[in-house]
């Protein structure tokens, strides 16, 4: 699936798709790049090598789109990169039958390039939602390219 | 009858009983032996039990104790015995209850020589549980016959085994009246408290003697014959015995107050602040005991045993080891610490002569110490060098230096003191010389040797510096010192390339500690110890110098850190909140001292400054100053400026001594205003700077600059207006805006402070591209950045202050509503706005007029109303457990903080400021809180309240609510009501204490509530209170009266800590009174479940008298509640016993 998306990168709008920040002000629950991933950081240590030498950080950190771990060590005086993350509401307007959903956009299009996530809770709660009639929002959670549906609220309406 | 009460005779079994006994016998050794095979240990735990739980056991279990083969069968038969008393004890009769006691000693004295010593003391410590539990009751003729068979044991007439069972029983019997050793018996405290003052005034010092004769009986024996014979075994128990007894806590024979010593006139201390501190508890027996300890020549027997089988045994080493020579060394020891009533009032001369008799015991083990720390490190046990350690910190520990340093010279012709210095110079050699990491002798003996020098050291440098050390004293102390920095030193430089970062941060605080005890030493000699640092510290810094650039400084580098470390020891104290004092010992010592330059303390200082300036230099800095150093670096201006830094002279000088004045003065002035205190003031803010800015991502670092723009908090300096953003700094610049004359320049200072950043946030909420622009990670930052700072200026209000961060605070009003609607996704963000948010609300609010605090909760209302719209109903995608809970820890975050902001709105109620009289108070607090309430409760699951915190938060807040404002609970809707209430329940079956005693207060507070109201002809709590028939013809009851139920459920079936009942007594009050057709509905129920007519009759009389006796009247007044608790005290003493029984 990565390997996919990777093709997108090119025909992206140009903007950068990573900030650099130095290592020592990254916190726990900020946001990194570990080998090419946008990731979330849920566990910093610092190091220093002999007493007198200067500090490193030691990133544990989580994957944001397919919640695999990765590792990392940096200079706390580097930069490190940071990826772009964006969430955007959109409404849920249908949901076909191969596993893609249909949703309304700001300025009153459509964006149908996305499936139901692979969570259970949320896949039901969106159905169950839907199914009901209700007005259903779903947040979409994009960094680096990558796009996923990251959770669900609904608002009201409903019969 | 239980078959005990005729002493041995068993005779009365019948052969069906003979039957059944057996066969439980066998059940019993079976499941023993499974349980030691480990096959099948459920099952076999689960047969055992049931023989704890089984009704009145006693017969079965004596069965098995006297014929069983198997020792661990006797053993829990012994337990079972135990169990079943203890449950059943308030019905056994009289001579059952004797005769179980009886048994078990006449088990233990039969069976004396049995080789299976754990069933014996366990048959011993149900004896003496069991003896206990019926010390109040017990006449003093039924006492006195047990004691008459233990004392015959302990006389030695029965035999050696007997003798050693008899001390035995009595140290069961000593360390079960002990409050800190007792075991549970599901009684309340009182009745523990009555047991030890019983045991205290009656018995102790009789258990003494008696441990003295069969001590003195087997003393001959011992000293003659040349092996080691069976006396000994009793021996040692008997030094044991008294060793605890004198660990005893005595209360009661000080002449009715916690009285001590007179400090002046006997020359002996007795400021417990400092025993604390160390582990050295003082024996303070009181004055009866003189007769015992000291008159009866206890201690010459003590020592003269203890050195006299020494000499025989001295080539053995491992005699040193052995029981008895350490039971022997502990009582020395311990007998080195008395103090109190029982010295007569003669000057000390007494004391010092029983101080005199010991040391002169205990100067072998540490005289002369550099031949004992050799024999040691070659190999001979050091465990009596550490007691005789220790005994010198138990001298040190009930005299004062002067009195302790005299003690030796009529042994030496040195003091105590050098003795000491000596002592601990060895130590140290010796640790310097193997600076292995394990743990050794030596390293115990350091640790006790300090704490003797901070206990003797520490009574005087509190006193005004009016004390001082006798001069060979001072010197003793001034080689020890420097000792003591040459090992440090070589610690630090051999440890400078290691990298273990992880257990220097464990032992930071005991670090800190002994650097503690090496400033009072080097204190207590400040002539020679301050100029000794001063040459040590300009020698590091010129060798730095030298190598720089051509060889490696780390060493160097970490010798100067730790001298840093020290010297801020020795010079300042730490603040800890108060206004740090210049040491007295450095006030009044240089006294010749006219010229301020001249100053040893001065000098020092100076040099030290002078140092850390050349970090301004950027050559310097990457050569010479690491990070690690610049931590030091800073640490040490932080304490030093918070000392020296600006003194406000009067108000130091103003105490009595004349005498130093001058130098003081000098010592005063040199760093104030009109002297070098601008220089030296501005050269530490551009350090601080520099450190800022030029080492970023050392985080330790900014730590201790932190600290040091605190100490900087109350001087009058505007030189870090153009800094870098920090909440602190902002903190730190609000609060210096306090230094200033007027409030009005004060405001307009803060008004300036912080205009550009309020600004810059309105402006970016009024940007109509605001969505997306808010998403650019350098808005995210700056947004973070602004709001950190908001917050810390916030957290700084102060009464002068205060206006313009409530207008601060106001025009930032809706920019912060607009972000947590587009931020909405940024938990970090959103975390930051709510902090800020609360910590405003919180300073602001007590000062605020009516209509400003109607504008304050009308934002806060909205701020609620937004974050719960967004999170109210919402499912995240969960990727990962770790993600998942990292987006619950944040949630947790968010949820606590706006509670906080609840409880801070409550507290407008306690404390208001404003000039309005309450009668013009607009808006109803309480009502505003519940609203809130409504609005968050939603979002707080049952799974949210696991979090210890937020828990706490919670049930605080609710149960603060419901004790002040009853009444709006009432007109809550239905879904809130039901849910404040499902928590109330859910937290009564908390662990924690503190959860439940708040919910129990709640309960209390909704019951009287309901029940005053009612009784007013209110409807109180209404339709909540009276149940209600559902659609489907359901009937659900009240919530009071379901709380009755779990309630008393709780009390009589549940395990909880005594520590609760009165609290639950308080509420079970209330509601027995709102639900009185309930209660005894319950009641009878309790009763029916009882198949034994004995029981029931007893269940149906204590229930009566819980709800009749000590004039319980049905009013909630202050009289009732006490009554009530009494009662159901009581109650649950008589019942629980065997209503718990399955």
């Amino acid at each position: 699936m990565s390997d996919e998306e990777h093709h997108f990168e090119s025909s992206d709008s140009g903007a950068s798709k990573t900030y650099p920040q130095q290592a020592g002000n990254i916190r726990k629950g900020g946001h990194i790049v570990i080998k090419g991933r946008p990731c979330k950081v849920v566990e910093v240590s610092t190091s220093k090598t002999g007493k007198h030498g200067h500090a490193k950080c030691h990133f544990v950190a989580i994957d944001i789109f397919n919640g695999k771990k990765l590792e990392d060590i940096v200079p706390s005086s580097h930069n490190c990169d940071v990826p772009h993350v964006n969430r955007v509401d959109y409404q849920l307007i249908d949901i076909t039958e191969d596993g893609f959903v249909s949703l309304l956009t700001d300025s009153g299009g459509t964006k149908d390039d996305l499936k139901l996530p692979n969570d259970d809770a949320l896949t039901t709660q969106m159905r169950s939602g839907f199914e009901e009639g209700k007005d259903v929002v779903v947040s979409v959670m994009s960094a680096m390219g990558e796009e996923q549906i990251c959770a669900v609220k609904e608002v009201g309406g409903g019969k | 009858m239980l078959g005990f009460s005729n002493g041995s005779g068993g005779g009365g079994v019948g052969a069906e009983d003979l039957a059944q006994f057996q066969a439980t016998m066998r059940a019993i050794e079976l499941a023993c032996s499974y349980i030691q095979i480990n096959s099948n240990p459920v099952a076999a735990e689960a047969t055992i039990l049931s023989l704890h739980q089984s009704p009145q056991p006693y017969k079965a279990c004596r069965y098995i104790l006297e014929h069983s083969q198997v020792a661990n069968a006797r053993f829990q038969a012994a337990a079972a015995i135990r169990e079943a008393a203890i449950r059943e004890w308030s019905f056994l009769a009289t001579d059952d209850k004797g005769g179980l006691i009886n048994f078990c000693l006449g088990y233990v004295m039969q069976h004396a020589n049995s080789s299976e010593g754990y069933v014996l003391s366990k048959v011993s410590s149900v004896a003496a549980q069991l003896m206990k539990r019926g010390w109040l009751e017990f006449t003093p003729a039924e006492k006195e016959v047990f004691f008459y068979q233990i004392n015959q044991a302990i006389l030695g007439s029965r035999g050696l085994d007997v003798q050693f069972i008899g001390v035995n029983f009595l140290e069961s019997l000593v360390s079960e009246f002990s409050p800190s050793t007792s075991s549970a018996m599901g009684l309340p405290r009182e009745f523990h408290e009555n047991c030890r003052k019983s045991l205290e005034q009656n018995f102790l010092k009789t258990f003494y003697q008696w441990a003295q004769d069969a001590a003195l009986s087997v003393t001959n024996k011992i000293i003659e014959s040349h092996s080691s014979v069976p006396e000994v075994k009793v021996c040692n128990a008997t030094l044991r015995l008294m060793h605890q007894i004198l660990n005893w806590e005595f209360r009661y024979s000080k002449g009715g107050t916690r009285a001590s010593i007179n400090v002046f006139s006997d020359g002996i201390r007795a400021d417990n602040a400092f025993s604390r501190k160390t582990e050295c508890v003082i024996v303070q027996p009181g004055a009866s005991w003189c007769d015992v300890l000291l008159s009866s020549s206890h201690v010459g027997w003590l020592i003269n045993i203890y050195s006299s089988v020494r000499q025989k045994f001295d080539l053995e080493g491992y005699w040193l080891d052995c029981p008895v020579a350490v039971s022997a060394r502990k009582l020395i020891v311990q007998l080195c610490s008395l103090a109190g009533k029982i010295f007569p009032s003669d000057n000390g001369q007494m004391q010092e002569q029983h101080l005199l008799l010991l040391l002169s015991g205990v100067l072998p083990w540490i005289d002369p110490p550099d031949v004992i720390s050799k024999e040691i490190e070659e190999g001979r046990s050091g465990s009596e060098m550490i007691d005789g350690c220790r005994a010198l910190l138990s001298i040190g520990t009930v005299t004062t230096p002067v009195v302790f340093d005299k003690l030796l010279r009529s042994l030496r012709p040195f003091g105590t003191l050098t003795l000491l210095s000596m002592l601990m110079g060895e130590v140290v050699k010796v640790l310097m010389a193997n600076s292995t990491d394990e743990e050794t002798w030596s390293y115990e003996a350091r640790d006790i040797l300090l704490d003797t020098w901070t206990t003797l050291l520490a009574s005087m440098d509190g006193s005004g510096g009016n004390a001082r050390l006798p001069p060979e004293g001072m010197h003793a102390a001034a080689s020890l010192f420097s000792l003591i920095v040459e090992s440090e030193l070589k610690v630090a430089s051999a440890s400078a390339t290691t990298e273990d970062d992880a257990d220097c941060l464990a032992s930071v605080s005991a670090m800190d500690e002994r650097l503690g005890s090496y400033a009072l030493i080097a204190r207590a000699a400040v002539d020679a110890t301050i100029p000794f640092l001063a040459k040590l510290f300009s020698d590091h810094v010129a060798r730095l110098h030298q190598g720089r650039g051509t060889v490696d400084p780390t060493e160097t580098l970490e010798e100067v850190y730790s001298l840093l470390l020290i010297i801020g020891h020795v010079l300042a104290d730490e603040g800890e909140g108060e206004t740090a004092l210049v040491p007295d010992a450095l006030q009044s010592h240089f006294v010749d001292v006219v010229e301020a330059n001249n100053h040893p303390v001065v000098v020092l200082s100076s040099s030290i400054i002078k140092f850390a300036e050349q970090c301004l230099d950027a050559e310097m800095r990457s050569s010479i100053f690491s990070p690690r150093l610049m931590e030091a670096v800073i640490w040490f201006l932080a304490r030093w400026s918070f000392t020296y830094l600006m003194l406000v002279e009067d108000c130091n000088l103003g105490s009595n001594q004349l005498q130093s004045l001058r130098s003081r003065a000098c010592l005063f002035t040199f760093f104030n205003e009109h002297n070098q205190g601008k220089f030296v003031l501005d050269i530490i803010v551009r350090i601080s700077l520099t450190s800022l800015m030029s080492y970023p991502g050392e985080k330790d670092l900014q730590d201790s600059w932190r600290n040091l723009a605190n100490a900087f908090a109350n001087d009058k300096t505007l030189f870090l207006l153009n800094s870098v953003s920090q909440r602190s700094l902002a903190q730190t610049l609000v609060l210096s805006a306090y230094g200033m004359r007027s409030s009005d320049a004060s405001n307009q200072y803060v008004k300036d402070l912080m205009a550009h950043m309020t600004s810059s946030l309105v402006d970016l909420s009024n940007n109509s591209d605001l969505k997306n622009l808010a998403q650019q990670p350098a808005i995210i930052m700056l947004v973070s950045c602004v709001l950190e700072r908001l917050r810390g200026a916030a957290s700084a209000t102060e009464p002068r202050t205060q206006r313009a961060i409530y207008e601060m605070g106001l025009s930032v009003m809706n920019p912060v509503l607009r972000l947590l609607e587009v931020y909405k996704h940024e938990s970090a963000v959103i975390y930051l706005l709510l902090k800020f948010v609360v910590d405003w609300v919180d300073g602001q609010l007590s000062y605020l007029e009516a209509h400003e605090t109607a504008v304050v909760i009308n934002f806060c209302m909205s701020l609620l109303q937004i974050y719960s719209s967004h999170n109210i109903g919402k499912i995240s995608l969960s990727l990962s457990s770790t993600l998942l809970n990292e987006a619950k820890t944040e949630k947790y975050k968010d949820l606590r903080a706006l509670l906080q902001l609840l409880s801070h709105l409550c507290s407008k109620d306690m404390v208001d400021f404003s000039s309005d009289s309450i009668e013009t108070q607009s808006t109803n607090i309480s009502q505003v809180v519940y609203f809130g309430l409504h609005i968050i409760t939603p979002l707080i699951t049952l799974e949210l309240l696991k979090y210890p915190k937020l828990c706490f938060d919670y049930f605080s807040l609710i149960s603060h609510m419901l004790e002040v404002y009853p009444e709006t609970l009432a007109q809550l809707n239905n879904d809130a009501f039901s849910h404040v209430v499902t928590t109330v329940d859910f937290g009564l079956h908390q662990q924690d204490v503190d959860i439940v005693t708040m919910c129990l207060r709640a309960l209390k507070a909704l019951a009287s509530y309901h029940y005053k109201e009612k009784n007013t002809g209110n409807s109180g709590l209404g339709s909540h209170a009276a149940g209600h028939t559902d659609p489907n013809g359901v009937f659900h009851e009240g919530i009071l009266s379901r709380f009755l139920r779990t309630l008393l459920h709780f009390l009589l079936f549940e395990d909880y800590s005594t520590d609760l009942v009165s609290t639950a007594a308080d509420a079970l009050f209330p509601l027995i009174l709102c639900e009185p057709n309930l209660y005894q509905g319950l009641g009878n129920e309790l009763i029916e479940k009882q198949a034994n007519p004995n029981f029931k009759t007893r269940l149906a009389n204590a229930l009566q008298v819980l709800t009749t006796s000590n004039q319980l009247s049905s009013s909630l007044d202050r009289l009732n509640y006490p009554r009530f608790r009494k009662n159901l005290n009581n109650f649950l003493v008589e019942v629980r016993g065997f209503l718990k029984t399955r």
